[in-house]
């Protein structure tokens, strides 16, 4: 378990590690998902999963593709558009996949988590939202607990604190809100102008209909970033309190997302500065009272992600960190990831395969993956890594009836010169992230991933 | 890369660890398999090598099955009786609007088919639950053999015996937690007859099965695992179960238990 301050920013061990690599939001990661996984494997795991002693509660993951504007740092499955009839026309079709969905999960399977994100989900308006939520809640067995988690991606350029009452009241609990950055020149050079008073009415909005947990996310590595700049964002952040914050690096590969092409790339900061713009981050931060959750994740202390930290509950899906026992992840809309027990499967990744497959009464599955024992045990492992920051080795060895060292020989061996740079101390009895590996979780990560040197798939940067 | 399979139960290396499907290892004419239904017989009653070859010899097939398979079919004529040797074969019987009734679940070295000698004919169906294996040994060549081996014909007659007791069980008016604790005491009791470890269960019978055969509903079943799993009587990972306090369960389970 991890204890506050206990991890620590060493720069030139940051620019040693800075390389590309997963960031284990899911193992095998998605680009290992293959085209032979169908509709028909996917009931098949879910139906499997109805008849385990006691049923996991179910996740569900809603994607909302439209964006009205298009943010030119952005990697997401979206669609840019201003004509709003569309979402009436994408509305259709998810209500359509919600029916035929839910109907495969037995009824005393109760709906614990769920997460609307994109694009952008309040392309949606407010009736829509509501309309959507409603009908996930007659279809689905929303939990009645109070631990529920119903989260919302909200981009509050177009919306207010009004928008956000109305889906609180309809069950939104805790929203996560896009920043990046409050410089106007980077808010420019990205295609993003946004103020702090837009930030602040949507916050406003969420606290005053008692939404539980607010995030901000941030990214680092954009053009025209300065240490100095930065800062700025920094306290205005944390003047907002939000209780979580995530910091990404950016990743720039134009020739995968197109929108990256209108960023001029000699505008992009150095690796030496993407380090103090993260370095800066950290510090403002841990100093404002938030604690260091992992990969990209900071929360204060009495937020739920904090207390599953201490208490060595928290759990990695395919928002960074959560804090629900797994659950059987459920994903909606156009290229939404499923995770049903051993299995990953992932939607039609364009709106004519999506619509197309729904419109024939079908699940819109275009790819997955059955996970094999030693996949299981890998993602297993990474989870520990990721979010517990060790692994007791002989639990570990029960559970999976495997000899460790035997086993994870080749992997071991990879290990060791992180283990000489005091990232992460191994023993016959269990593995431990030291101070300093805290920040390069995904390093210590990659030694153990089976599909690492797989050619032709780029990861983003490390750090 | 290391290699991700070769989780061999023959390796000494992996020796402590308990496979996750229990499955029985390989006999030769002289070893029987640990959890062979005669392997007790032969080992403890002193029978001469001639006798255990003759006993070995009687194991016509062994077989593989697919999730879902039939070992045999209701009706059908009977001609052998089957050992478990590896994975979970449930029995059953469909009624005439296709409505399933569960009439037990047979693990590694348990007999299936022995209800069939009377009619000449199996009573039921048996149906694979995941991977299994069983081996098959001919009814009137084992009949002949019992008739000079008393060891084998006293363990027929016990077993027997036995699933006629198992049937009975349920029959009364229990509630689900003395039902759910009576089938884990049983299954663990079970489990370490055979060598397993007994705290350590791997259920490969679906939860609608289960609530079938203790004739509850399928949310009860789950929900009264859950309290106990909340009382820490249990531990279940997907479908692992450990027992966790045995004591603790046998007083849930002592009304049908000790009838």
């Amino acid at each position: 378990m991890k204890t506050p301050g206990s991890a620590q920013f060493d720069r030139a061990l940051l620019a040693k590690y800075d390389v590309d690599g997963p960031r284990y939001t899911s193992y095998p990661t998605a680009p290992h998902f293959r085209g032979d996984f169908a509709e028909a494997d996917l009931r098949q795991a879910i139906r499997s999963s109805n008849e385990e002693p006691i049923p996991r509660d179910v996740s569900a993951y809603v994607h909302l593709p439209f964006c009205a504007s298009p943010c030119f740092y952005c990697g997401c499955a979206r669609i840019i558009t201003r004509d709003h009839t569309k979402a009436a026309v994408y509305l259709a079709r998810l209500h359509r996949e919600i029916e035929i969905a839910s109907t495969l999960f037995d009824r005393d399977r109760l709906l614990a988590q769920l997460h609307f994100g994109g694009g952008t989900p309040n392309f949606l308006d407010a009736d829509q939202f509501v309309e959507l939520i409603d009908t996930l809640g007659r279809h689905f067995a929303f939990s009645r607990r109070e631990d529920r988690e119903f989260g919302a991606e909200l981009d509050p350029r177009f919306c207010d604190g009004d928008y956000v009452r109305r889906i609180a009241a309809a069950g939104i609990n805790r929203i996560s809100i896009g920043v990046q950055d409050f410089d106007r020149s980077v808010q420019r050079a990205v295609n993003r102008v946004q103020s702090v008073e837009q930030t602040r009415d949507v916050m406003d909005g969420a606290r005053d209909a008692g939404v539980r947990s607010i995030n901000l996310d941030l990214i680092y590595g954009l053009p025209l970033q300065t240490a100095d700049s930065f800062a700025r964002t920094l306290d205005q952040v944390v003047a907002l309190r939000p209780e979580r914050v995530a910091i990404y690096g950016y990743a720039h590969l134009p020739e995968r997302f197109p929108a990256q092409r209108q960023i001029d790339k000699h505008e992009l900061p150095d690796a030496e500065t993407r380090l103090g713009l993260l370095q800066r981050a950290v510090e403002m931060l841990t100093s404002a009272g938030y604690r260091y959750i992992g990969v990209d994740h900071f929360a204060l202390p009495h937020d739920d992600l904090a207390r599953a930290a201490d208490a060595g509950t928290l759990q990695r899906n395919f928002q960074g960190y959560s804090t629900h026992a797994a659950c059987d992840l459920i994903g909606l809309g156009m290229s939404a990831i499923s995770h049903v027990g051993a299995t990953f499967s992932q939607n039609a990744k364009d709106l004519a395969g999506y619509y197309a497959a729904l419109d024939q009464g079908r699940l819109p599955i275009a790819r997955g993956l059955r996970l094999a024992d030693d996949d299981l045990l890998r993602a297993d492992l990474i989870q520990q890594i990721m979010c517990a920051g060790m692994l007791d080795v002989a639990r570990f060895e029960s559970r999976h009836g495997i000899d460790f060292a035997h086993y994870f020989r080749d992997s071991l061996e990879r290990l060791k010169p992180l283990e000489a740079d005091g990232l992460v101390a191994y023993s016959p009895e269990r593995i431990v992230v030291g101070a300093r590996g805290q920040f390069l979780l995904r390093n210590i990560a990659m030694c153990f991933d089976a599909y690492m040197g797989t050619p032709d798939i780029r990861y983003s940067r490390a750090v | 890369m290391e290699a991700p399979h070769g989780m061999g139960h023959d390796q000494p290396a992996r020796s402590r660890f308990v496979p996750r499907n229990p499955i029985a290892d390989d006999g030769d004419a002289y070893h029987f398999c640990s959890t062979c239904a005669f392997g007790s017989v032969c080992l403890g009653g002193g029978v001469d090598k001639a006798a255990l070859r003759e006993l070995h010899c009687l194991v016509e097939h062994v077989d593989s099955y697919r999730n879902g398979d039939l070992v045999f079919r209701n009706g059908a004529h009977f001609s052998a009786i089957y050992a478990v040797r590896a994975g979970t074969v449930k029995t059953r019987l469909v009624d005439i609007e296709g409505r399933e009734l569960v009439l037990g679940f047979h693990l590694p070295g348990e007999l299936i088919g022995l209800n069939a000698i009377h009619p000449d004919a199996y009573p039921c169906d048996a149906v694979a639950l995941g991977a299994v294996e069983v081996c098959r040994f001919s009814f009137p060549a084992l009949a002949t053999l019992a008739a000079r081996m008393p060891g084998i014909q006293q363990e027929l007659f016990r077993r027997l015996s036995r699933d006629i007791g198992n049937a009975a069980l349920l029959a009364g008016d229990y509630s689900a937690d003395e039902r759910l604790a009576a089938f884990l005491v049983d299954l663990g009791r079970r489990y370490a007859e055979r060598g397993f470890r007994a705290g350590s269960l791997h259920l490969a019978m679906s939860r609608s099965d289960i609530a079938n055969y203790l004739r509850l509903a399928a949310e009860t079943v789950s929900r009264v695992l859950r309290r106990f799993q909340d009382k820490r009587l249990i531990e279940v990972q997907g479908r692992d179960v450990t027992i966790a306090k045995p004591a603790e369960l046998f007083e849930f389970a002592r009304p049908i238990l000790q009838r």
